[in-house]
């Protein structure tokens, strides 16, 4: 007898179940589908305020996996200077940033800062290689931000750059203007190693005359202007002539020739040159006071430089306005009127009088004098109108019956004037020239909003140069599109500084290192609003399996012959890169 | 060899001679042993079973479908609640005719919590396509499960082997363990009549319009019917290979008795002392117990008991507005055949209470004084409660 036979026909026990060989091939659940899903990228509000338009969602996702050197590569392809602007850059990004209705901003300058020290400590060079050469010669007058901008943009794209620099040295304000205490020399002089490595001559105390500037017109086809404001305005006030001018004071200061400074120096304007010239006083001994008509949230200076310099101890008078100065022995008098409000402006500034017959004198070693400054020469003025000339973002250009063309950029035209608005301007100008160059003036205006960021201003370099796989939506991720269910609370990195009596006693750099975990752990708070980061949610929750990861590289797509159009993989998408359409039929 | 063992590593010595491949189960008292005892089996090495962790029984039961289709042999063990949790896939198990073995161990339903013995959550899956069997000792635990593998591959109905709490998966008895040339003898290597294919692919368990619905549903019925006839064909091999058999019912004393107990699970052993006792004192008493709960073995009941005057049905379970559910089934087994005997329904022992032999007696007495039922259904050793609310 067989093992286990039983004298039962187990094989007749009848199975009648459902079980079937048909394709169900003709009926894919992608048929049913009325909205469709579809991968598309947007602009993270950061980068539509950088006047840069630095890519800044994929710079901090990049970090997150420790690819310091794409995302150095990143920041280069939109601002020449990581390292400058990590440090002297007003962030507006910051002030947007959508995490900063979950819990703080993002440290995004402290992280481009880190990014472009690195680069520097592991001799990185930029990463693109020059554009076929043109016969095209560039004249740049100044080497300020807005002018080594204009050169480093123009030489990437293939033109000879001269950079024509009245001072010993290059950098303009950057040199000159900003206090090493926030922008240490030897950062400025690396990042500006780096223009040169490309090509650029930059010839040094070789002032442009007007004669001199014929002789350019001759000889080049295009000039950029980024001369910037070098003279202060006249205050109109008798005695004006003793007060020393703010920006040769600083320029006095980076010379090494420091005044003798032991009394109260009246420092009088409300700007950024104000806060620098006192918070250089205080450094030197001195004893600074700054004398300003309106009130301390009108200073046209950036908060956070006001808000260091009071904390260094720098005493603020609000509501006066200089009247006189007189020579008073070793010491000068300095008479103020006191201003009163009387109401606001449409910017809800002050608007102010003077209060008559209240007036105040003070006696004080030096009187500088910090306000509004203005172009040099009368020929570095933009023109304002007219056929040949044409207004873009950050700079003016002007084409000449010749054809030669001139572009105004940097503090000549900007309303704001900051190195990141004037590092805009020259790669506006190098835009603009390329397109005039090669495609004609008429190609200018269409040019630029190829490669807007959002809708514009800023521009970008990259999708100028249509190396964006796919472009991006111009819409701008509101902080409602952000699902932070994902997202942690998590406290922004606190800036570590020296002590405010170390600050006080010397022009060290006041802001230190951050490590690379730090920064790296920063980075991670970045919501990466409007770009896929790869997460997998959209792969992980889709119910029908029919978000595909591609072999071949980062990307996911959709297999819209099984995709049912729930909608799930964009509601689960953290950072609203996805889109749910209604389907075409 | 024998051993002295738990009921519940009778169960498990039986999985792990049945080489059964895979093992998915969820914790719950009082069957937490059973599968300590598999998932020790399986890390050690003296069982080559796949043991799959989940997180619930319903994903248990779901586990083993997909194995049971791939065509390998699987085996769960559940209780109460968790049984409770499985049901929706306990029809689909039976209905997708996959032979997938489970230990159930009788446990009552919350609320109130109480983890003692009671048949209800086995028997309120009585309507799912699952063949159960109630055993009565740790040797009968052992032998049916082994039994189960090869009914349940042979007809394509899952089996469910039922064992009360704590009285038989908590107490340690003798225990015959097979050898394991003895189990391969009675239970070869499972051969499915159909599993999933990759290379031959196609779709199981698909949509099935009113067409061929009701047929699928006779073809189970049909199934239920042959196992009747089936599971004596397998004692007999068992018996022949092993030395024992059960029967899906056993008639004790039954010939000339007037009165009969019928019985299921641990409490038969109670009662086959209790006649015993009434026998010596020339009581005609005897015992009908039933093992095999579904398919419900209708003819052999009616065979055993058409003779005899009043049957007396011991319930440990009941169906709220109606009665204890093995006195439904045996009433409804002899409604249609002429002068059958007047059904007594017994309620007792719910929640683990002690069903003792005077409890077993005191039935006896109050059957044998009564012409008829006073009540269908007579609640025995009820306390007098006050109707507060808080108890404990």
């Amino acid at each position: 007898m067989k093992s286990g036979s039983i004298g039962v026909d187990e094989t007749r026990l009848p199975v009648y179940i459902a079980r079937s060989r048909k394709s169900t091939e003709s009926n894919k659940t992608g048929s049913w589908r009325i909205m469709c899903p579809q991968y598309e990228e947007k602009t993270s509000p950061c980068s539509a305020t950088c006047p840069a338009g630095e890519d800044i969602a994929r710079i901090q996702m990049l970090m997150t996996r420790g690819s310091f050197k794409e995302a150095w590569e990143t920041i280069l392809m939109e601002n020449p200077f990581p390292s400058i602007c990590g440090r002297v850059c007003y962030h507006p990004c910051e002030a947007v940033c959508n995490r900063l209705e979950f819990d703080e901003p993002v440290a995004i300058h402290t992280i481009e800062r880190f990014l472009g020290d690195w680069a520097h400590h592991y001799k990185f060079k930029p990463p693109f290689e020059r554009r076929e050469l043109r016969t095209e010669k560039i004249a740049i007058v100044g080497s300020g931000p807005s002018g080594l901008s204009a050169a480093y943009f123009l030489s990437w794209l293939g033109y000879t750059c001269d950079v024509f620099e009245e001072k010993p040295e290059p950098g303009g304000v950057l040199k000159w203007g900003i206090p090493s205490y926030r922008l240490p020399t030897t950062v400025l002089e690396r990042e500006i190693r780096l223009i040169k490595d490309m090509g650029v001559t930059i010839r040094c105390g070789l002032g442009v005359s007007l004669s001199f500037l014929e002789e350019l017109k001759g000889r080049y086809d295009a000039l950029f202007f980024g001369c910037g404001h070098g003279r202060m305005r006249q205050l109109d006030i008798p005695g004006e002539e003793q007060a020393v001018d703010g920006l040769t004071f600083l320029c006095d200061v980076k010379n090494g020739n420091p005044h003798e400074l032991d009394g109260t120096i009246a420092i009088l304007g409300g700007g950024n040159t104000a806060i620098d010239v006192a918070r250089c006083v205080i450094r030197l001994g001195g004893k600074p006071l700054i004398v300003y008509r309106r009130r301390k949230q009108d200073m046209p200076a950036f908060n956070e430089e006001v808000k260091m310099a009071l904390e260094e101890g720098i005493e603020l008078w609000e509501f006066f306005s200089p009247a006189k100065i007189e020579r008073n022995k070793e010491s000068y008098l300095l008479t103020l009127q006191k201003m009163e409000m009387t109401g606001l402006d449409e910017l809800g500034n002050a608007v102010v009088e003077p209060d008559p017959g209240k007036a105040r004198r003070i006696t004080v070693q030096m009187v500088v004098k910090a306000i509004d400054a203005d172009a040099v020469e009368s020929w570095q003025k933009p023109p304002r109108n007219g056929g040949n000339v044409i207004h873009l973002s950050n700079c003016v250009m002007s084409i000449e019956p010749s054809g030669l063309a001139q572009v105004f950029g940097g503090d000549l035209v900007a309303e704001i004037k900051s190195v990141v608005h004037a590092l805009a301007s020259g790669k506006h100008a190098a835009i603009a020239l390329d397109l005039l160059f090669k495609k004609g003036r008429d190609a200018i205006a269409a040019g630029f909003q190829k490669c807007a960021v959002g809708k514009g201003p800023p521009f970008s370099m990259k999708a100028y140069l249509n190396e964006e796989e796919g472009l991006r939506s111009p819409s701008i991720v509101k902080f409602e599109s952000i699902n932070t269910d994902y997202f942690k609370i998590s406290p922004r990195i606190i800036q570590p500084r020296l002590l405010r009596e170390e600050r006080i006693r010397s022009f060290s750099e006041i802001d230190l290192k951050i490590s690379a975990g730090l920064s790296i752990n920063e980075s991670k708070r970045c919501f990466n609003c409007g770009i896929c980061n790869q997460c997998d949610n959209c792969y992980i929750f889709c119910p029908e399996i029919a978000v595909v990861r591609d072999a071949s590289s980062k990307e996911r797509h959709i297999d819209y012959d099984y995709c049912k159009g729930c909608g799930i993989c964009v509601v689960e998408c953290p950072r609203n890169a996805m889109v749910l359409k209604e389907e075409q039929s | 060899m024998k051993r002295v063992l738990e009921g519940s590593q009778a169960v498990a010595e039986a999985v792990r001679l049945a080489k059964v491949q895979v093992v998915s189960a969820y914790p719950i008292t009082p069957q937490t042993h059973i599968v300590e005892y598999i998932s020790e089996y399986c890390a050690t090495g003296k069982m080559e079973a796949k043991f799959l962790r989940v997180e619930s029984e319903h994903s248990a039961m779901a586990v083993l479908i997909g194995a049971a289709t791939a065509g390998v042999r699987t085996f769960t063990s559940t209780s109460s609640q968790g049984l409770a949790l499985m049901h929706e896939l306990l029809h689909w198990a039976a209905g997708a005719r996959l032979p997938v073995v489970m230990a159930e161990v009788n446990r009552a339903l919350a609320p109130a919590w109480n983890v003692w013995t009671d048949q209800t959550d086995s028997l309120s899956q009585r309507d799912t396509g699952w063949i159960q069997l109630y055993c009565e000792d740790s040797q009968e635990v052992l032998d049916t499960t082994l039994q189960a593998f090869r009914i349940a591959e042979s007809v394509n109905l899952p089996v469910m082997v039922v064992l009360d709490a704590f009285y038989l998966s908590h107490t340690y008895e003798s225990v015959d363990i097979p050898d394991q040339e003895e189990v391969d003898q009675f239970l070869p290597s499972f051969h499915p009549k159909f599993q999933m294919d990759a290379k031959n692919p196609c779709a199981f368990n698909q949509l099935a319009p009113p067409g061929v619905y009701m047929e699928m549903r006779y073809n189970m019925h049909s199934a239920m019917e042959q196992t009747l006839n089936y599971f004596g064909k397998v004692e007999d091999e068992f018996n022949r290979v092993l030395g024992r058999r059960y029967g899906a019912v056993e008639a004790v004393q039954c010939e000339d008795a007037e009165i009969i107990f019928i019985t299921s699970g641990t409490v038969t052993s109670t009662c086959r002392y209790v006649i015993e006792k009434l026998r010596k004192q020339e009581e005609k008493v005897g015992l009908l117990k039933i093992k095999m709960f579904r398919p419900f073995p209708v003819d052999a009941i009616r065979r055993l008991i058409s003779s005899v005057k009043k049957a007396a049905v011991i319930d440990r379970n009941f169906s709220f507005g109606a009665s204890g559910i093995f006195a439904q089934e045996v009433r409804a087994s002899l409604c249609n055949i002429p002068q059958h005997p007047v059904v007594f329904g017994y309620v007792v022992g719910l929640g683990g209470r002690d069903i003792t032999p005077e409890v077993l007696e005191d039935i006896y007495w109050h059957t044998k004084k009564n012409e008829i039922p006073e009540q269908e259904n007579q609640w025995i050793g009820l306390r007098e409660v006050d109707h507060e609310i808080e108890s404990c």
